[in-house]
């Protein structure tokens, strides 16, 4: 596979998340765009290639947009694969932008959080949701996600402690992240404990909130993010595998497994070699599926790994070993801006990669894993995706 | 995604305090409604490839092996092993709301013999020993819930469930043939 050499990830931007809005996705993936323009100081016109993920535009799709925007691209596309929208939008956007067929690609997931729209959104997600798996107690991605949880914990005696680990270490990280809707709540071990059931054995804080957002960056060539002075980072390596292991009871691993090795020796690092890990972490289990299968522990292991990792961005926790994990807290306590949450984990390591995070900068942060996982089709997530970014100096 | 103008109807009657009687959720694909249909007359129906054999289930319109089109709906054992069972305390559907007032609705995933995974309303009464680790023994069949659609249900495996009147009493005891009842509702 030919490498990414010469692209630019610039100008990361997430914008005005609301845990629930009465505008639709069109206002927040605009507003993205805007904030992009101001961002890097482009036109309109500059932008010339157009990646979109949403879930909630209903009879809208990117090509609509760019008469909504007057936008003019020379390259479109639009991206529906939930979580792992961001990844598969800069493999693309690199792509195109090293093919020639555009130059500047505005990459983009957003989403309305409009009253009860989350409901209509589970209840037809997709032709077997409807017929198979919605039916039986309208439960939406909770019941799915309940039945991988609890047997994860049969086969690997995990606890709910262990998943807690995840979600405290990621509100810490939260309370350091202004744009966090949970940023002003700070979260213990034993409230997490205490939490109500939602689909057991998941309770209310394993569970994403649903809410309304944009996430955005652009996508050009090093010479072009040089020329704009704009910050940027490189791809060092990026796959992708879908509807893997389809022969799997239940799914336990992902697609992952079956690049992650080639991922690490394309980038010549190794799991410890990275400052930090940007999993997709809509339930704390997926979280450990991506830290298994992408290497930092072996299967069943993730348990163990994560009591005995300090995941806070700051290291302060009391473990020896650290990983940054999350470090804006994550979806759990960020909130799932829908089709956005799939951009969140790569937006937010361009902007420590760039030294642009704030209160929750990791300090000489180098190299970052980004993982993405998308589309709960029935029984499983489909999409698997995985980006190892780095740090460009100017 | 499906935008029909039903699902949206559907999705307003479905806000809580409107209506008296709330039901399990209608709405289905036509594929789904082909599955209502087959199993009708017996106590499980599958798609069935002429072509290659292959058993699959959500329902297709093509075969998931061959791609060929001579799919047959055919009646399939309902035994198969459980892969993991869960009970909701919290749903997005107002049927399934009221019906947790009282207590949490337990689902299932089980693969089947002839292969294929299914989800399951799950009856827990039925099993002696209230754990069920995956790989314990059931057996499923298809009941039409109070939507008229069909619905698997999940049973212990040495439950009898030959005669119509076996599966309809355990569909009964599960509360899916009647309504979810709200007093005040209008």
């Amino acid at each position: 596979m030919k490498d990414y050499a010469g692209i630019a990830l610039t100008t990361p931007v997430s914008f005005g998340y609301a845990k629930q809005s009465p505008h639709g996705a069109a206002w927040f993936i605009g507003s993205t765009l805007r904030q992009l323009l101001a961002g890097s100081g482009l036109g309109p016109d500059d932008i010339d290639g157009l990646a979109i993920s949403s879930f909630s535009l209903g009879a809208d799709s990117a090509i609509t947009l760019t008469q909504h925007f007057q936008l003019s691209p020379r390259w479109i596309e639009q991206l529906p694969y939930g979580g792992a929208s961001g990844i598969l939008a800069l493999r693309r956007a690199a792509r195109a932008i090293q093919a020639g067929d555009a130059d500047i690609i505005a990459c983009i997931g957003g989403d309305g959080a409009t009253h009860r729209a989350f409901e209509s959104i589970a209840a037809n997600f997709s032709n077997f949701t409807i017929d198979s798996s919605f039916p039986y107690g309208g439960g939406g991605p909770n019941a799915a996600f309940a039945m991988i949880t609890q047997r994860y914990m049969d086969e690997f005696d995990a606890r709910r402690e262990d998943f807690g680990a995840i979600s405290v270490a990621q509100r810490y990280n939260a309370n350091h992240y202004p744009g966090a809707l949970l940023n002003h709540k700070t979260l213990s071990l034993e409230q997490y404990m205490a939490a109500r059931p939602i689909a057991s054995p998941l309770h209310l804080l394993d569970c994403v909130m649903p809410c309304a957002g944009g996430e955005g960056f652009l996508v050009m060539s090093e010479q072009r993010a040089r020329s704009l002075g704009l910050d940027w980072c490189r791809i060092l390596a990026a796959d992708e595998l879908h509807n893997a292991h389809r022969d799997d009871d239940i799914q336990l691993r992902g697609g992952w497994t079956e690049y992650a090795d080639r991922l690490w020796n394309r980038a010549g690092l190794g799991p410890g070699e990275v400052d930090m890990l940007q999993t997709y972490d809509d339930y704390p289990v997926i979280s450990m599926l991506q830290m298994e299968d992408l290497g930092f522990c072996a299967k069943g292991d993730a348990p163990g790994w994560v009591r005995d990792t300090d995941l806070r961005f700051d290291g302060s926790g009391p473990q020896a070993r650290k990983l940054p994990h999350n470090t804006s807290g994550g979806q759990l306590s960020v909130g799932q801006a829908g089709a956005a949450a799939g951009y969140l984990g790569v937006v937010e390591s361009m902007r420590q990669l760039t030294g642009s995070a704030g209160n929750n900068q990791v300090e000489q942060a180098r190299h970052a894993m980004v993982s993405g996982f998308g589309m709960i089709n029935y029984d499983r997530g489909l999409c698997s995706a995985a980006a190892i970014l780095a740090r460009s100096e100017r | 995604m499906s935008t029909t103008p039903t699902m949206r109807s559907r999705l307003k009657q479905n806000r809580p305090s409107l209506r008296k009687l709330a039901r399990p959720p209608k709405q289905r694909t036509a594929l789904g409604s082909a599955f209502n249909a087959a199993n009708l007359p017996v106590a499980l129906a599958l798609q069935h490839c002429r072509d290659c054999g292959t058993v699959q289930y959500p329902p297709r319109e093509l075969c998931r092996q061959c791609l060929g089109d001579a799919l047959v709906w055919r009646s399939t054992s309902g035994s198969g092993r459980l892969v993991s069972s869960i009970e909701l305390h919290h749903s997005l559907w107002e049927y399934f709301k009221r019906r947790l007032v009282e207590k949490p609705w337990p689902v299932a995933s089980v693969r089947l013999d002839c292969g294929v995974i299914v989800f399951a309303h799950l009856a827990t009464e039925t099993f002696g020993d209230p754990a069920l680790p995956a790989g314990t023994a059931v057996q499923v069949f298809t009941h039409t819930d109070c939507s008229l659609n069909a619905v698997m249900i999940a049973v212990a495996a040495d439950i009898p469930v030959d005669s119509r009147s076996q599966r309809h009493a355990i569909t009964a005891s599960l509360g899916l043939l009647e309504p979810a009842i709200k007093p005040e509702g209008i």
